[in-house]
C-alpha cells in the first residue's frame, strides 16, 4: 500500500469499519429486521402459498 | 478533511466496495419501491405470463405466478438484501464471508459477467422488437425479428443504459422514479381493458395454450418452476442495490412490492392476453386490446421499462467488478468501466441476436445456479453467522484474513454450490423439460436451495472448526465476531 490514494482508501474505510463496530456494540441495531418482520415475513408467504395453490390448483 | 474529500469518498462507497454508511444511503422505502418496481417490470415480465399460459390455464397460472415468484424472491432477497442492508456492504464483498475472496470472484463471473452480459443483449433486443412493432403499427413497415432496426434499437438501448449508469445512482433514481408508476398505471389499464372484453369466469376457464405433458401436475409445477426461476434471477443484482436503502427494513419490504408485486403483476396481465388473444408476443396482444394509439402508448413504455431493468442491472454489475481485481480496476474511471463492460452486449445483440429465443431456457439455467446461491447466503448468513459479520476480513488482505479459507476458495460453499447445481438438473432438465416424479412435488429450485443450504451448514459445522475457517462462532457463542483483530488463520 503505497500510493497517496491507497492510504487514503485505507484510512476511510477504517472509519466505515469502526462506524459499524460501533453500532455492533450498541444495544439496537437502528432499522434492523425484527422477529415481528420475520414473522410476517413468513405468515405472508404461508397465506400466498397454500391460499393460491388451493385457489388455483 | 475537506467537504470536497467526503463527498468523494460517499461517491466512491456507492461505485466501489467499501460499506456505505446508513447516512449516505439515498433510497427509503418508496425510492427503492419505485427502483425495484422499475426493475422488475420489462418485456420479460409479459414474456414469463405468456410462457405461463403455454403449460397452464389462467387461474392455474396466476396461482403459479403468485407461488413461484414468492419464494424465488424471498430466498434471494434473504440472502443477499438481509445482510447488504444492514452493512451497507457490495455484494460480492459480503460473498468473501461464504467463499473467500477467489471464490466471490468465481461466483462474481458465473453469476454476474456471463448472465449480465446474456441479460442486457436479451433486454436489449426486446427494446428493439418493441420499436420494430411500434414502427408496424405507425407505417407499413413489415416486423423483422433480425431485422436492422431491431438490431441497431437494440445497440442504442444499451448505449442509453450506459449512458444513464455513467452518471452513477442519482441519474438511476431518477429515471426510476418517473417511469416505475407509469409503468404500473399502464399494466393496470392494460389488465382493465383485457377484463372489459373477457369476464373474470370467461378467463378463469381457458385451457392452457400447449400443454407439453398430460400429467396436469407435472405442467402446474413446470409453471411454477418458470416462475420461481424469475423470482430467483435477481439474486445476482438485489443486494447491490438494497446497500443504497436507509436501513436493513427499507432494504428488505419495497422487494415484497417491486421484484415481487410489480413482476407478478405484469406476469398476470401477459398470462391473461396471452390466453385470450391466443398470442404471447406484448408487441401483438397490445395493439389488439387497445387499439392503435393505446398500442403505441403502452409499446413505447415497455420499450423504455427494458431500459430501466437494463440500467439497475448494468449498475450493481459495475459496482462488483471493481471487487473483482481489487486496486486495479479501482484505479479505472467508473465510466471507463461501464462502457468497457457495454461492449460484449453489443457485439451479441449484433452477432448473436438468436439469444432472444432461448430466452426461457436461459432464465431456467439461471435458477440451477441462483437457487444453490441462495441457499448457501441463508445457511451462512442466518445460521452460522447468526446475522453477525466481522468487516476487517471482509476488507483486509487475502491472507491474513479469517474469510481467506483455502487459496482464497471456500471448498465447502463450492460443494454445496455444486450440488445445488447438480440436483436442480438431475430433477429438471431446463433444455429438454425431462423431469422425474420428484419434481411434480417439490419443484426443482427448493430441494436445490435446500440441498446447497444444508450441506454447507453442515460441512462447514464439522470441517471449519478443525481447520480454523471462517472465524464461524461456535455453538455457545450468541455472536459472529469472535474478535475484531485480525489474525492469520491462512492453510496455504
Amino acid at each position: 500500500m503505497d500510493s497517496q490514494a491507497e492510504i487514503a482508501r485505507a484510512q476511510e474505510l477504517e472509519r466505515r469499519i469502526r462506524a459499524y463496530e460501533e453500532l455492533e456494540n450498541g444495544d439496537e441495531w437502528p432499522g434492523a429486521l425484527r422477529a415481528t418482520d420475520y414473522i410476517a415475513i413468513i405468515l405472508m408467504t404461508l397465506v400466498l402459498v397454500i391460499g393460491c395453490y388451493l385457489w388455483g390448483y | 478533511m475537506t467537504k470536497h474529500e467526503q463527498i468523494n469518498h460517499s461517491l466512491e462507497a456507492e461505485r466501489g466496495d467499501t460499506p456505505l454508511l446508513p447516512s449516505e444511503r439515498m433510497w427509503g422505502f418508496w425510492e427503492f419501491s419505485y427502483a425495484n418496481s422499475a426493475l422488475a417490470i420489462a418485456t420479460w415480465a409479459f414474456l414469463i405470463g405468456g410462457a405461463t399460459a403455454l403449460f397452464v390455464g389462467p387461474r392455474e397460472g396466476i396461482a403459479a405466478i403468485i407461488i413461484g415468484n414468492i419464494l424465488g424472491v424471498l430466498l434471494a432477497t434473504f440472502s443477499t438484501c438481509a445482510p447488504c442492508g444492514k452493512y451497507g456492504t457490495e455484494q460480492f464483498t459480503f460473498l468473501r464471508s461464504m467463499f473467500g475472496a477467489n471464490g466471490s470472484r468465481l461466483v462474481y463471473v458465473l453469476a454476474v459477467v456471463l448472465l449480465t452480459m446474456g441479460w442486457l443483449a436479451v433486454l436489449g433486443l426486446m427494446f428493439g422488437r418493441s420499436i420494430d412493432g411500434l414502427g408496424s403499427l405507425v407505417s407499413d413497415h413489415q416486423t423483422d425479428p433480425g431485422g436492422a432496426l431491431v438490431l441497431a434499437a437494440g445497440t442504442f438501448a444499451i448505449l442509453l443504459t450506459a449512458f444513464v449508469v455513467a452518471k452513477g445512482p442519482t441519474s438511476i433514481k431518477v429515471f426510476n422514479t418517473i417511469v416505475a408508476p407509469a409503468l404500473v398505471v399502464i399494466m393496470g389499464v392494460m389488465l382493465y381493458l383485457i377484463l372489459g372484453q373477457h369476464s373474470f369466469a370467461e378467463l378463469m376457464a381457458l385451457p392452457a395454450l400447449d400443454a407439453p405433458f398430460d400429467s396436469k401436475r407435472v405442467n402446474f409445477m413446470i409453471a411454477v418452476e418458470v416462475n420461481m426461476a424469475a423470482g430467483f434471477s435477481w439474486w445476482p443484482y438485489i443486494g447491490n442495490l438494497a446497500r443504497l436503502s436507509k436501513n436493513q427494513r427499507t432494504a428488505f419490504w419495497p422487494n415484497i412490492i417491486g421484484i415481487f408485486g410489480a413482476a407478478a403483476l405484469g406476469e398476470v396481465v401477459g398470462l391473461l392476453a396471452a390466453a385470450a388473444l391466443g398470442n404471447s408476443d406484448p408487441t401483438v396482444w397490445m395493439t389488439h386490446i387497445g387499439g392503435l394509439v393505446f398500442g403505441v402508448i403502452a409499446l413505447g413504455f415497455v420499450a423504455f421499462a427494458n431500459v430501466t431493468s437494463m440500467i439497475n442491472i448494468l449498475y450493481t454489475a459495475i459496482v462488483g467488478l471493481r471487487q473483482l481485481a481489487g486496486a486495479g480496476l479501482r484505479a479505472l474511471k467508473w465510466e471507463l468501466l461501464v462502457v468497457a463492460f457495454c461492449i460484449v452486449p453489443v457485439l451479441i445483440v449484433l452477432l448473436g441476436p438468436g439469444i432472444y429465443d432461448g430466452f426461457f431456457i436461459f432464465l431456467v439455467w439461471t435458477s440451477a445456479l441462483n437457487s444453490a446461491l441462495a441457499g448457501i447466503g441463508i445457511a451462512d448468513y442466518f445460521f452460522l453467522r447468526r446475522q453477525h459479520l466481522n468487516l476487517r476480513y471482509l476488507y483486509v488482505n487475502d491472507r491474513q484474513s479469517a474469510y481467506h479459507f483455502w487459496k482464497g476458495f471456500n471448498p465447502v460453499a463450492l460443494v454445496a454450490l455444486v450440488a445445488g447445481f447438480a440436483i436442480y438438473v438431475v430433477l429438471f432438465n431446463p433444455q429438454t423439460l425431462a423431469n422425474t416424479e420428484l419434481f411434480a412435488f417439490i419443484s426443482a429450485s427448493i430441494p436445490s436451495c435446500a440441498l446447497a443450504g444444508l450441506l454447507h451448514y453442515g460441512l462447514t459445522r464439522v470441517l471449519a472448526p478443525r481447520l480454523g475457517w471462517g472465524a464461524y462462532p461456535k455453538d455457545d457463542e450468541g455472536r459472529g465476531v469472535i474478535d475484531s483483530i485480525v489474525r492469520g488463520f491462512s492453510n496455504d
